[in-house]
């Protein structure tokens, strides 16, 4: 029960990249523009925020709850960030302050969720709000912007010719699916989304470890807040809306289990990146706009559909 | 598996057959020419729309048009442009969703090498300057000049003397923030037209009701309302009807959007500032073309602003 590999994981796993790669197959058919070295990188460049987003999304479904928070700790973050840099504090103080206000916000809604016995998807509705009168309240409702070029080069920049985003999401990927695998924290994440109660009667102090997940959910949102300052040159208060939401798309099409206890980080990956895809091929065709929300959802549900489908035949 | 295949063919079959329908045989070998607007759920950007299309269809370019889901949403707006230079347009209009936000794609257009028209919301000037970017043109009303004329008109129907309520748009934005910049001033000559309270409904009728039920709430003696565009002022009119007091608050809103002349003659607005957004549209393609041609775009091109009144059409 503990631990995310297994046939099962693997095939479902299997399910979305092949999802994705026929997806590409047909834009590429579709379209000249969207197989070509810059457009991809544009993908994976506009991907990242979602997917930095999702990594904590991962970490919380996995453990059997939900954070609707992550769009408005993002804004609250984004705003921290700002203030903190035009208060002419170094970038990297503030990129902490930043985290910091993630964290802080992640773990009130663990605390909420796993001591004061709050149902996740309450106590998160409740933080979304809060965090985001926060933001609103910081700033006076206006956005923030104008930053050095030296913090801006985090969006902007590159290493060795990778645009630095899709670079700071991989490496965060990497760190995150070691930790969800590797390490006995991880296993208590699948742990307790599997049986909570049996995890508890085996001796894991579960009430820390949820509490930790949801921190660790407010620090991604609070990355991703960093990456969309830098991006945007501007900290919006309402920046991150329906964040949540894409957030949760891409963990579910990435095969990750809405009833906890199954997933992986690369299935969210794959997930985001479907999403990412889907949008940018249907602007490089030119679909109207209120198509494109219509196909995004079909896709979602498709997505799912299969998984559930897939996860009866194998048990 | 199978499934998902099929369900991918289906989309892509839907959306070839979308392709196909919307632009002619020949198109291939017109230029592309995009607009982006910041959505279109609002009459305002369905009239811009349709002027582009006309201007498009007569000067033999491509128009592809595109928008957020949500008008807040700027950097879906950059994410679309961003694709849009993927796709190989040759000029771009773009109706920012945030005045500094967008800097940073135009600053990809300009790269680029495509010609950017900027319509209806100016770029922040110093965010512009910073990123040293480059735009042939601006096409758009004077907002300020509205606000002005929205003020001198409730000056003179009131006989000088109000409590006006405000609902403003999103905070930040310079369209929003100019219409009250200019009502303020229009006002500040006459001392008994007070501002009681002034809030932002970032443009929604829904949001324009509920603040504006509260607003009534706490100042029950506000007499008129001025809303920086017709969308929260309907919703103004709305939460009126639901207090009862229809005919007894004088409602100035902003656009001139169909919903809103219907409600002027239906005597449940006073007036609204008409700006002329089919105008807007059309002049920005004609100077998106001239740019992409090479021939000098005007660099500011200011569109009419109208009062709309009963009996006026």
């Amino acid at each position: 029960m503990i631990g995310a590999a297994g046939p099962r994981a693997l095939a479902r796993r299997f399910g979305a990249v092949a999802g994705l790669l026929v997806l590409c197959l047909l834009l590429w058919i579709l379209t000249p523009y969207f197989l070509t070295v810059a457009n991809l990188l544009n993908v994976m460049e506009q991907t990242a925020i979602n997917a930095i987003v999702a990594v904590g999304m991962t970490y919380v479904i996995i453990s059997g709850g939900i954070d609707l928070s992550v769009g408005s700790l993002l804004a609250v973050a984004g705003v921290v960030l700002a203030l903190a840099l035009k208060a002419d504090w170094p970038v990297p103080i503030a990129a902490v302050a930043a985290l910091g206000t993630g964290a802080i916000c992640g773990l009130a809604n663990g605390v909420g969720i796993a001591f004061g016995k709050l149902p996740p998807f309450i106590m998160t509705l409740g933080m979304m709000s809060v965090a985001r009168g926060g933001a609103l309240l910081l700033t006076d409702g206006r956005p923030v912007s104008g930053f050095g070029a030296g913090f801006r080069s985090l969006a902007t920049g590159h290493v060795v010719g990778i645009p630095a985003p899709i670079v700071l999401t991989l490496v965060i990927y990497l760190l995150s699916h070691l930790v969800l695998s590797r390490t006995r924290f991880g296993r208590y994440v699948y742990g307790i989304g599997g049986n909570e109660e049996a995890t508890r009667l085996s001796g894991v102090p579960v009430r820390f470890h949820k509490t930790v997940v949801y921190g660790v959910s407010g620090v991604a949102s609070a990355v991703a807040a960093i990456l969309l300052t830098a991006r945007l040159n501007t900290a919006q208060p309402i920046a991150g809306i329906n964040y949540e939401l894409d957030a949760i798309a891409a963990t579910v099409i990435g095969g990750t289990s809405l009833s906890g206890g199954d997933g992986s980080l690369g299935g969210t990956l794959i997930g985001a990146l479907t999403m990412g895809v889907l949008r940018n091929g249907l602007n490089l065709l030119g679909v109207s706009s209120f198509l494109q929300q219509l196909v995004i959802g079909v896709v979602i549900i498709a997505a799912v559909l299969v998984d559930r489908v897939l996860k009866e035949k194998r048990s | 598996m199978n499934r998902i295949v099929i369900t991918l063919l289906c989309i892509a079959a839907s959306v070839g057959c979308n392709r196909g329908g919307s632009t002619s045989e020949t198109s291939s070998a017109k230029p592309r020419v995009a607009l982006v607007l910041k959505t279109l759920n609002n009459p305002f950007f369905n009239d811009m729309q349709r002027g582009a299309q006309q201007a498009a269809d007569r000067l033999g370019v491509e128009l592809v048009v595109q928008a957020a889901e949500r008008e807040t949403d700027v950097e879906r707006q950059m994410q679309i442009v961003e694709n849009l230079i993927q796709s190989g347009i040759k000029a771009l209009a773009l109706t920012p969703s945030g005045s500094k936000e967008v800097v940073p794609a135009v600053v990809k257009a300009n790269r680029a090498n495509i010609p950017v028209v900027i319509v209806d919301t100016r770029l922040d000037p110093t965010a512009a300057t910073e990123a040293a970017v480059k735009t042939a043109s601006f096409i758009g009303s004077d907002n300020y000049d509205g606000g002005r004329t929205a003020a001198t008109f409730v000056v003179s129907s009131t006989g000088g003397k109000a409590n006006v309520g405000v609902l403003e748009g999103i905070p930040g934005h310079e369209t929003g923030d100019s219409r009250m910049r200019g009502f303020k001033d229009g006002i500040a000559a006459t001392p008994g037209i007070k501002i009681v309270a002034s809030q932002p409904a970032n443009w929604e009728r829904d949001q324009g009701f509920n603040v504006f039920q509260n607003m009534l709430q706490a100042h029950p003696e506000i007499d008129t309302v001025f809303a920086c565009n017709d969308m929260m002022a309907l919703g103004a009119v709305e939460a009126i009807r639901a207090a009862g007091k229809t005919g007894k608050i004088k409602v100035v809103g902003f656009d001139a959007v169909e919903d809103a002349r219907k409600a002027i003659n239906d005597g449940t607005m006073l007036a609204s500032v008409a700006q002329f957004p089919e105008e807007m549209g059309r002049a920005a393609i004609e100077n998106a073309v001239k740019a992409l041609r090479g021939e000098a775009a005007q660099p500011d091109v200011k569109v009419r602003i109208e009062l709309v009144t009963k009996g006026e059409k």
